[in-house]
């Protein structure tokens, strides 16, 4: 009796789960459990998980990552960087020219049209431009155009764009932040409709948003570089990275980025999946603060802890190699990169430069704070750096933030001795070294007097040879000045199916459109 | 019973506006939100104009009169991430959580309930003892652990269902598992020990005594009794499990109200904290509120008191 009644049980729970799963039977491109099915016909389709859905579907909006590298599939940029170098490629553009100092004329290609059929002109690049500067839009953006005065319709094929200040970096900002949306389309239906069904002229349409659930798009066929390889492609949304992995190794997902370093070898090790990896143009710093009266405002100092940590016992015990080494202020990847001296590791230095800054390195006691997963390891990283220190003496107390909090400390300048921070992308000299080493930006935690008014007067210079020449020996004088310790360009790792031809870009762009099955 | 009804429609609204009132406070400890939505070179000055346009820089007791009086007329501001009403927001994911909590609630009382009239009618023999082992084991385990464990097996490794996402049944499955399991646990354990109570009671000694066979005299007479109580803790339970939902959602990427609170308290986008919190508690006081009524409807010593 018992039995049966137990038997029972178990048989009507089967009868309970088999019931909600025959409803959906016939429904298998949604179940995906045939993913790795090596007799299924040619793939044409591309699941991309990422961890966080889009904000809004409009473009010129919203500063972060995850939404632009999803909406970049479906609008395009007027101007974009090379998957490979960071150089600048037209992309809706055909050329640009700088007139003088405060003009720029801007040539547009003929004959692209907007998944709508609307023409794309000069009108819709004037649209965009002034959409981010209105600020009835809200645009996060906004801050980086300040500059930017008018923008004139020379002919359907030509903007002009008048600044109000030499804005050298203008074209920087072009291809970073702007997308050319369709001006008909979004007075026609309003701008709350337009941010929920985008229309742009990129290779993928919109087909369906399901809030924090999936993004699915369709390729354009009448896109002007040609039809798009991968028919359908989708956003899914997994924040859990572990349920993120197993949908990747079920073969619901085809591609995600971010795989932590830790879990490289579960994904080299099945059969159907790869890993790519790519130097990126983030960079990961140990910023040493010299607003904070303490130990680290003076030069020696500095020097000392640029000399006790040790790079590359980080990059290679820490983080297994995935990362790239950086000496000095920019990353190689960086337009404006000048080769500087290295500190190199040197503990008897090290201890002579505290010594002879008067300190005892025993009666050292500096704060390290760090955030919690905002980059790859960096929690291990800052215990890592502690131990480092508290080999010369030194004693490090590491506190770990929440990312906003961390941030939070940083923006009201509460940080204390050293925090780890990121930066990027950081392709050219000005949005690196102005936002980090100047006195209003709190985010390296060094400012010097002498190299600011360098670093503005580099700045407004127009001429290719004499800004090169003058970021480059910024770059030495912040190294000579120990303005922080360099750690690393980030690795972007992706969990990619071993059969898509996948090229990771260096500006962590997700470009469906440059992908294929082979 | 007009008198009962109007006390606890009021301790409905106390609820919601001192549930309100904690986390508005409490979200604004956290720190500032501009920081986290401008780019990180943004000057000092359009984030100051920000925190003017959005009110952070204004005293808290101004912020809070002002937030109250709007939230009384429907309106909780805009998302400050996608500018768009917080409100409709939260309830447009209503359905999906909503979805997720019966299908759990269903699933631990068709597990549970049998499972407990067992257990106590089997008092202390091997399949009772097992049982509340198991039960025991089932209010311990943490959602998010077991949640991951189950992707691991019956998505990843066995590929037999999906590993999250939402939309159909096939989705609705391991979340659903995950979720029930402490439910189950607490169900079953009050069943039982309801149910021995009753077990105990002169009138099933006299039925069982007068000849009525056993399924008639468990199910008729012994449960029907047991179940009184069990309204209340359906109604705690369905509250626990639509606010328990948190995590299972995040696990397993379903795209319910629990996701989006917890995206938003990380984004510190306070307008839809503020929303979600809002529709949980009330949803929260509202089921409580039903099942006093209920209770009160089915056993009328409530009423009498």
């Amino acid at each position: 009796m018992k039995k049966n009644m137990f038997m029972l049980l178990a048989f009507s729970l089967v009868l309970l789960l088999s019931a909600c799963t025959s409803g959906t039977a016939g429904d298998s491109s949604e179940s995906s459990v045939d993913g790795n099915d090596p007799t299924s016909p040619k793939k044409d389709s591309l699941v991309v998980a990422y961890e966080a859905d889009a904000a809004t579907l409009m473009a010129n909006i919203d500063v972060n990552y995850v939404t632009d590298a999803q909406i970049r599939n479906i609008y395009d940029p007027l101007i974009d960087r090379d998957g490979k170098t960071g150089d600048f490629v037209p992309v809706l553009a055909e050329s640009w020219e700088n007139v003088d100092e405060h003009t720029w004329k801007i040539q547009l290609k003929e004959g692209i049209k907007f998944h709508n059929g609307a023409d794309f002109n000069a009108e819709a690049a004037k649209y965009s431009i002034d959409f981010i500067l209105d600020e009835a839009n809200q645009s996060f953006y906004r801050s980086r155009w300040v500059d930017v005065k008018e923008v004139k319709v020379i002919s359907p094929t030509e903007i002009e764009i008048i600044t109000s200040k030499p804005f050298p970096s203008l074209i920087q900002r072009i291809a970073e932040d702007l997308l050319v949306i369709e001006p008909g389309y979004v007075e026609e239906v309003g701008l709350d409709e337009a941010a929920k069904k985008p229309v742009g002229t990129g290779a993928y349409k919109f087909v369906e948003w399901s809030r924090d659930n999936y993004l699915k798009l369709e390729a354009f066929d009448e896109y002007w570089k040609g039809k798009p390889a991968i028919k359908s492609l989708e956003f899914r949304y997994i924040p859990e990275f572990s349920a993120r992995l197993s949908a990747f190794l079920s073969g619901e997902v085809d591609l995600f980025k971010n795989i932590p370093v830790d879990s490289v070898d579960s994904i080299t090790n099945d059969d159907h999946s790869k890993v790519a990896e790519v130097a990126s143009a983030r960079i990961n710093y140990l910023a040493l603060n010299n607003f904070y009266e303490g130990p680290l405002q003076d030069e020696k100092v500095r020097q000392a802890i640029n000399y006790a940590v040790d790079v590359d016992e980080l990059l290679n015990g820490v983080l297994n190699g995935h990362g790239t080494k950086m000496t000095g202020p920019l990353s190689q990847i960086n337009n404006d990169y000048t080769e500087t001296a290295e500190y190199g590791y040197d503990v008897e230095k090290a201890k002579a430069l505290l010594k002879e800054a008067g300190h005892e390195p025993e009666s050292l006691t500096l704060t390290l704070d760090t955030p919690n997963g905002r980059y790859p390891m960096d929690t291990q990283i800052a215990q890592a750096i502690a131990s480092q220190l508290q080999r010369i003496g030194i004693t490090v107390n590491v506190q770990t933030n929440e990312w906003g909090n961390h941030l939070e400390k940083i923006r009201n300048r509460e940080m204390k001795d050293m925090f780890i921070l990121g930066w990027g992308p950081a392709f050219d000299a000005q949005s690196t070294v102005e936002n980090l080493f100047t006195k209003v930006a709190p985010y390296s935690g060094f400012y010097d007097e002498e190299l600011e008014k360098e670093i503005y007067r580099v700045n407004q210079l127009f001429d290719e040879q004499e800004r090169f020449d003058g970021f480059s020996d910024l770059q030495h004088k912040l190294v000579e000045k120990a303005a922080w310790v360099p750690l690393w360009q980030q690795s972007d790792l992706y969990a990619v199916r071993k059969d898509l031809k996948f090229t990771p870009r260096v500006d962590e762009k997700i470009q469906a459109y440059e992908m294929s099955w082979e | 019973m007009l008198d009962f009804i109007i006390k606890r429609l009021l301790q409905v609204i106390l609820v919601v506006f001192l549930a309100l009132t904690a986390v508005f406070f409490l979200i604004r400890l956290s720190g500032d939100p501009t920081a986290l939505f401008l780019p990180p070179d943004a000057p000092r000055e359009q984030i100051e104009e920000y925190r003017e346009l959005l009110g952070f820089n204004r005293p808290l007791q101004d912020q809070y009169a002002d937030f109250m009086v709007n939230a009384v007329q429907g309106d909780f501001g805009e998302s400050l991430r996608s500018q768009e009403d917080a409100l409709q927001l939260v309830i447009d994911r209503l359905p999906a959580t909503f979805q997720l909590a019966i299908a759990a609630l269903i699933l631990s009382l068709v597990i549970a309930i049998p499972l407990g009239v067992l257990s106590a009618y089997k008092r202390n023999s091997f399949f009772d003892r097992i049982g509340v082992g198991l039960t025991v084991l089932g209010q311990a385990v943490p959602n998010f652990w077991l949640g991951l464990i189950l992707i691991f097996f019956f998505a990843a490794q066995l590929k037999l269902l999906p590993t999250g996402g939402g939309g159909t049944l096939v989705h609705l499955i391991l979340p659903t598992i995950t979720l029930a399991t402490y439910s189950i646990a607490r169900f079953t354990r009050f069943t039982r020990s309801s149910m021995l109570d009753i077990l105990r009671k002169d009138y099933i000694r006299t039925a069982k005594a007068s000849g009525v066979p056993t399924f008639p005299l468990v199910a008729r007479f012994a449960l029907k009794n047991s179940l009184i109580p069990i309204i209340t803790l359906i109604a705690l339970d369905l509250g626990t499990l639509l606010g328990g939902a948190v995590i299972t959602e995040v696990v397993f990427a379903w795209p319910g109200i629990g996701r989006l609170l917890m995206q938003s308290l990380m984004n510190r986008d306070f307008p839809i904290v503020l929303a979600a919190v809002f529709i949980i508690a009330l949803i929260y006081a509202i089921i409580n509120f039903i099942a006093d009524i209920l209770y009160a409807y089915v056993n009328p010593q409530i009423r009498v008191k």
